[in-house]
């Protein structure tokens, strides 16, 4: 094979790669994009309430739960399977725990910087295991 | 972190934890081991008074849920021991343990 051929032969390896990668990307399930859209407004929202010292905010803070409730109901609305609603239900559940549990902690400020790292690595743990069960 | 725990009148509920929580830690079940791991870290944190007894009741109750799920899963002639080895646990490490760490952090 002449170094002609070679190049020939990567390139449209690489194209044949490029394409499987483009492929799967398209075809992700709509809802594991839902449930990380949910899991990074979760984050977000422990990012920016469980803050040690911050002021709390009563009526930001209750906008946020329910924006963050709003956008739980939307995906259960829209969720095609719906085997898939129970795990998204759970999850809005925890949700509006974790909100009730962190307005608690932030209105009285009791707010540490081991809590904010605990829920997160709760609620991460959360959505593998809710990613997990929908697929099973 | 459970040295700090010499209240004569937990005595038993520290053996237990203890026991459970080495049994828990060599089983094969990867939910075991995660769920001692994450309960030995917080109450380390509550020992050191990083986490208060509102935030490990917190925590408890979010794990419950998990190995409500991980029990349900299980060959029901499992189910009494993945029971003790999750949910017992939990309880009595938030209601017998973690009162005595505070206590003793304070």
């Amino acid at each position: 094979m002449n170094s002609k051929d070679t190049i020939v032969r990567n390139t449209f390896l690489c194209a044949v790669a490029f394409a499987l990668a483009s492929c799967a990307t398209l075809t992700k399930p709509e809802s594991d994009v839902s449930f990380e859209n949910l899991r990074a407004f979760e984050i977000s929202f422990v990012d920016q309430y469980a803050v040690l010292g911050k002021r709390f905010d009563a009526a930001a803070f209750d906008a946020k739960v329910a924006e963050g409730n709003a956008k739980f109901q939307d995906a259960m609305t829209n969720e095609k399977f719906k085997a898939r609603r129970p795990v998204l239900k759970d999850l809005a559940d925890q949700f509006k725990a974790e909100a009730a549990h962190l307005r608690k902690k932030a209105s009285t400020g009791k707010i540490t910087k081991a809590l904010a790292a605990e829920r997160k690595r709760d609620i991460n743990d959360n959505y593998e295991h809710a990613i997990a069960k929908k697929t099973e | 972190m459970l040295d700090q725990v010499n209240d004569s009148t937990v005595a038993d509920a520290k053996k237990e934890l203890q026991n459970l929580l080495a049994d828990a830690k060599g089983d094969s079940a990867t939910f075991f081991q995660q769920n001692a791991q994450k309960l030995e870290e917080r109450l380390v944190l509550v020992s050191k008074g990083e986490l208060d007894q509102d935030d490990f009741n917190f925590f408890v109750e979010n794990q419950k849920r998990a190995a409500q799920i991980f029990i349900d899963s299980q060959p029901p002639q499992a189910q009494e021991r993945a029971e003790k080895l999750t949910i017992h646990l939990l309880e009595v490490a938030a209601t017998k343990i973690v009162p005595v760490l505070i206590a003793a952090a304070l």
